[in-house]
C-alpha cells in the first residue's frame, strides 16, 4: 500500500541546513492502522505531509498504491490526493462559508462526479457520522466534535484507500476524542488504511502499530496487535 | 465546474463584501471614465457613410497664393474657387459630382400668426442626394435639369416639415424662402451623419441643414451664402467679380466607383491645373488631391488632439484603477490562503485553483463593467450638458460600446487578477494546514 525508502527532508536557509526527516523507511499494508508519536518538532507533521503528498521529500523513494510519487507532477499529485488519500486535521479545516453539504462536496467536485452521485455520497457519509440532519448548517453552528465528524465525512466521501489524520482529537475533549477514535477504528475495520499523528499515548496505543519519531528518525515501531493479543490472552 | 466556480466567486465576494465593493467601484470608475472618452472618440472617428466612403472623393486644387501654401504642411486649400468648381462640374468627368456651399435664408410660414425665422441651408447640385444616400420620407431631390434651369425647388428636413406642415407629405407644396416661393420636391428622413463629412469646414459635428436648394441659384443672390470664404488676391467689386475671383468658398465631391476611375480623375484635375498654370494661376500645379471620406476626415483631424488626449488620460486612469484592483485582489486571495490549502489537500490542482480565482476576478470585472456603464452614461450626460447640442449624437452609448465596456472590464480584471491568482496558487498547503 505505502512504501517509503530512505525518505529525507531538509530545509536550507542561507547558511543552515535543518534536517526534518532522516532516512525514514516504512511499509504500510492494506488495512493497517498506524499511529505516529513523538515530541514536538520531531518531524511527525512533516512525515505526514510527505505521506499525504502535501510536501515533497528531499531524497528517497515513495511508492503509494503502486505509483512512484517522485515521478508525478502537480496534476498527478492532486489526482492521488483526491482519489486515494483522505485528510483529517486537528483544526478540522472546514471551509467556513460553505454549509456541511458543500464542505463534503469539495473533494467530489474535483473528482468530477455528477450531481446525483455527489448527493448520494454526501448524504451517505454525513449519515455515517450522524450529521445528516444538519446538512444545511454552517460549520460555525456545530461543536468541535461535530466539526471533526464532518471533516471525517469529507475525508471519506471519495472512498480513499488511505486516511491521514493529524492530531484528529487534539482540539476535542476526552469523550469526543474517544467517539472520533471509535469512528476511525470502524473506518479501519471497513478496510481503509490509516496513518494518524498524535501526541496522546492512550489513543496511539489503540492503533494496530505505533511509530515513535524523534529528531527526524523512526526510533521505534511497536506492534500493538501482539500486545493486545497478549493482554487478551 | 464553471457554475461551481461562479458559486464560489459569489460566496467569496459576499464574505469580503467591503473589499469586493471597493474593487467593483475601482473598476467601475476606470471603465466609466474610459468608456466616456472612448465613446466620444469612437463616434467622432466613425465612418459616416460606410457603404460607399471609398468611392466618394473630396477634391482639392491648389489655387492658393504662389508665395505661400494654404496649409503649413503644403496641403492644398480645403475649398475651391467658384470658377474652378464650376469648371469641374461642367466637365462631368465623374460618375456623379456635386458642388456646394452653405447658405442661410428666412422662411415665412404660411400661418400668418407664425413669425418668420432664419434657417441654415445648403446650396448644392442635384447629385448631392443620390451621391450621399440621403434618405427621404416623401418625394426626392431635384434633377440636373432643375439645376440648369435654376428652378425654385427645395428639399427640407423632417424636423422642418414637422414644424411647418405637421409632418404630412408636403411635396408639391410651396415654401416661402428668401422672399420667393420654392416648390418642395422632397422631405428628408432623419439623417444626421457624424461627422458631417460632406462639409467640415465650419465644424465637423454640426447638424445637417434644414433646407437644400439648387447651387445654381447662388448667382441669383436670393439668399446669403454662409460658411468660410478665404481670399488671397484682391478682386474688383461686384458679385460677378467675386465669382471670378481667387476666393475659395465652394466644395466639390465626386463619386468614382473604381480605382481606375480615381486615377483617371486625378489625371483630369492635374491636367486642369496644368492648363490653368499656363494662364498664370496654380503656382503649385501638381498639388491637387482626391481624398476619400475617411482619408479626408483624418487629414482634417476631425478627432481633435484634445479628445485623443482625454482618451489617453482616461485609459491611464483605468490602469491606475486596475493597479488598485491588483492590490485588493492580492490581499483578498492571500487572505484565503487556508481555504486554498484545504482545497489543495482535497484534490484541487494548481490549474483548478487558477481557474477558480480567475473566474472570481472575472465576476468582479463583470460587476465593475456594469457599474462602469452607469458611470459612462453619467459621464456622457455630463458632456452633453456641458457642450450642448453639437455633441448630442456623439455622446450616446451604442450596443458596440456597451459590449466593449463589458469586455474591457472582464478582460482587464482578469489581467489584474493574474498576478494575485498566481501568488495564491503558490501557497504551500502544508504550511496553511499546519497554521490553522
Amino acid at each position: 500500500m505505502l512504501s517509503m525508502k530512505h525518505i529525507t527532508k531538509s530545509f536550507a536557509t542561507d547558511n543552515v541546513v535543518t534536517h526534518a526527516l532522516r532516512e525514514i523507511n516504512l511499509d504500510l499494508a492494506e488495512g493497517d492502522f498506524v499511529s505516529v508519536t513523538g515530541p514536538s518538532g520531531s518531524g511527525k507533521t512533516t512525515f505526514l505531509n510527505i505521506a499525504g503528498l502535501l510536501e515533497s521529500a528531499t531524497a528517497g523513494e515513495y511508492w503509494l498504491d503502486g505509483e512512484d510519487i517522485s515521478k508525478l507532477d502537480d496534476k498527478g499529485r492532486s489526482r492521488m490526493r483526491n482519489q486515494k488519500i483522505g485528510f483529517i486535521f486537528q483544526s478540522f479545516n472546514l471551509i467556513p462559508d460553505l454549509n456541511l453539504f458543500d464542505n463534503v462536496d469539495v473533494p467530489l467536485r474535483y473528482r468530477g462526479f455528477n450531481a446525483a452521485e455527489r448527493k448520494k455520497r454526501i448524504e451517505f457519509h454525513l449519515e455515517q457520522v450522524g450529521l445528516a440532519s444538519r446538512m444545511k448548517h454552517l460549520p460555525s453552528q456545530l461543536s468541535g466534535g461535530q466539526q471533526q465528524r464532518v471533516a471525517i465525512a469529507r475525508a471519506l466521501a471519495t472512498s480513499p484507500r488511505f486516511l491521514l489524520a493529524d492530531e484528529p482529537t487534539g482540539n476535542l475533549d476526552s469523550s469526543m476524542a474517544q467517539s472520533v477514535m471509535a469512528l476511525l477504528e470502524e473506518i479501519n475495520r471497513a478496510g481503509t488504511t490509516i496513518l494518524m499523528v498524535t501526541h496522546d499515548n492512550t489513543l496511539a496505543a489503540q492503533a494496530k502499530r505505533q511509530i515513535y519519531i524523534k529528531d527526524g528518525r523512526v526510533q521505534e515501531i511497536t506492534d500493538n496487535r501482539n500486545i493486545h493479543n497478549l493482554a487478551v490472552g | 465546474m464553471f457554475s461551481y466556480y461562479l458559486k464560489l466567486a459569489w460566496l467569496s465576494s459576499k464574505k469580503t463584501w467591503g473589499m469586493s465593493l471597493l474593487m467593483v467601484l475601482a473598476i467601475g470608475l476606470g471603465i466609466g471614465a474610459a468608456m466616456t472618452t472612448v465613446t466620444v472618440n469612437y463616434l467622432m472617428s466613425a465612418n459616416p457613410i460606410p457603404e460607399k466612403s471609398e468611392q466618394l472623393y473630396y477634391v482639392q486644387l491648389d489655387s492658393w497664393e504662389p508665395t505661400e501654401p494654404y496649409f503649413e504642411n503644403g496641403d492644398p486649400p480645403e475649398q475651391l474657387t467658384y470658377r474652378d468648381a464650376t469648371a469641374l462640374m461642367q466637365a462631368k468627368k465623374a460618375t456623379r459630382q456635386v458642388i456646394m456651399s452653405g447658405m442661410a435664408a428666412v422662411i415665412e410660414p404660411k400661418n400668418k400668426d407664425a413669425l418668420p425665422f432664419m434657417v441654415g441651408g445648403r446650396a448644392s447640385s442635384a447629385d448631392f442626394f443620390p451621391m450621399f444616400n440621403v434618405p427621404f420620407l416623401f418625394g426626392s431631390g431635384w434633377d440636373a435639369q432643375a439645376d440648369e434651369k435654376k428652378e425654385l425647388v427645395v428639399v427640407i428636413n423632417a424636423e422642418l416639415n414637422e414644424r411647418l406642415f405637421g409632418g404630412r407629405d408636403s411635396t408639391g407644396e410651396t415654401l416661402r424662402l428668401a422672399g420667393k416661393d420654392f416648390k418642395i420636391s422632397g422631405v428628408m428622413a432623419r439623417w444626421n451623419p457624424k461627422p458631417k463629412f460632406y462639409d467640415i469646414t465650419t465644424g465637423a459635428f454640426e447638424d445637417v441643414e434644414e433646407v437644400f436648394v439648387p447651387f445654381s441659384l447662388i448667382t441669383e443672390q436670393f439668399f446669403d451664402r454662409s460658411g468660410n470664404t478665404n481670399c488671397w488676391k484682391p478682386s474688383e467689386s461686384g458679385f460677378q467679380a467675386f465669382l471670378d475671383s481667387e476666393c475659395i468658398w465652394t466644395q466639390v465631391w465626386v463619386e468614382l466607383p473604381t480605382a481606375a476611375d480615381r486615377d483617371a480623375y486625378q489625371g483630369f484635375i492635374d491636367a486642369y491645373a496644368a492648363e490653368q498654370h499656363k494662364f498664370g494661376r496654380f503656382a503649385r500645379q501638381n498639388n491637387n488631391k482626391l481624398s476619400d471620406v475617411m482619408t479626408w476626415l483624418e487629414q482634417r483631424q476631425v478627432v481633435s488632439d484634445d479628445a485623443s488626449m482625454m482618451m489617453a488620460m482616461a485609459l491611464m486612469f483605468l490602469a491606475v484603477c486596475l493597479l488598485n484592483t491588483v492590490g485588493l485582489l492580492l490581499a483578498k486571495f492571500l487572505g484565503k490562503a487556508s481555504e486554498i490549502g484545504v482545497r489543495q489537500a482535497l484534490g484541487a490542482s494548481r490549474k483548478d485553483l487558477f481557474i477558480q480565482h480567475l473566474v472570481e476576478s472575472g465576476v468582479i470585472g463583470l460587476a465593475g463593467g456594469l457599474l462602469g456603464l452607469v458611470f459612462a452614461w453619467l459621464g456622457l450626460s455630463a458632456i452633453k450638458a456641458m457642450y450642448g447640442d453639437w455633441i448630442r449624437d456623439l455622446a450616446e452609448l451604442d450596443m458596440n460600446m456597451i459590449l466593449l465596456a463589458i469586455a474591457l472590464a472582464i478582460v482587464s480584471s482578469i489581467l489584474a487578477g493574474l498576478y494575485p491568482t498566481w501568488r495564491a496558487c503558490q501557497i504551500q498547503p502544508s504550511q496553511q494546514l499546519k497554521a490553522q
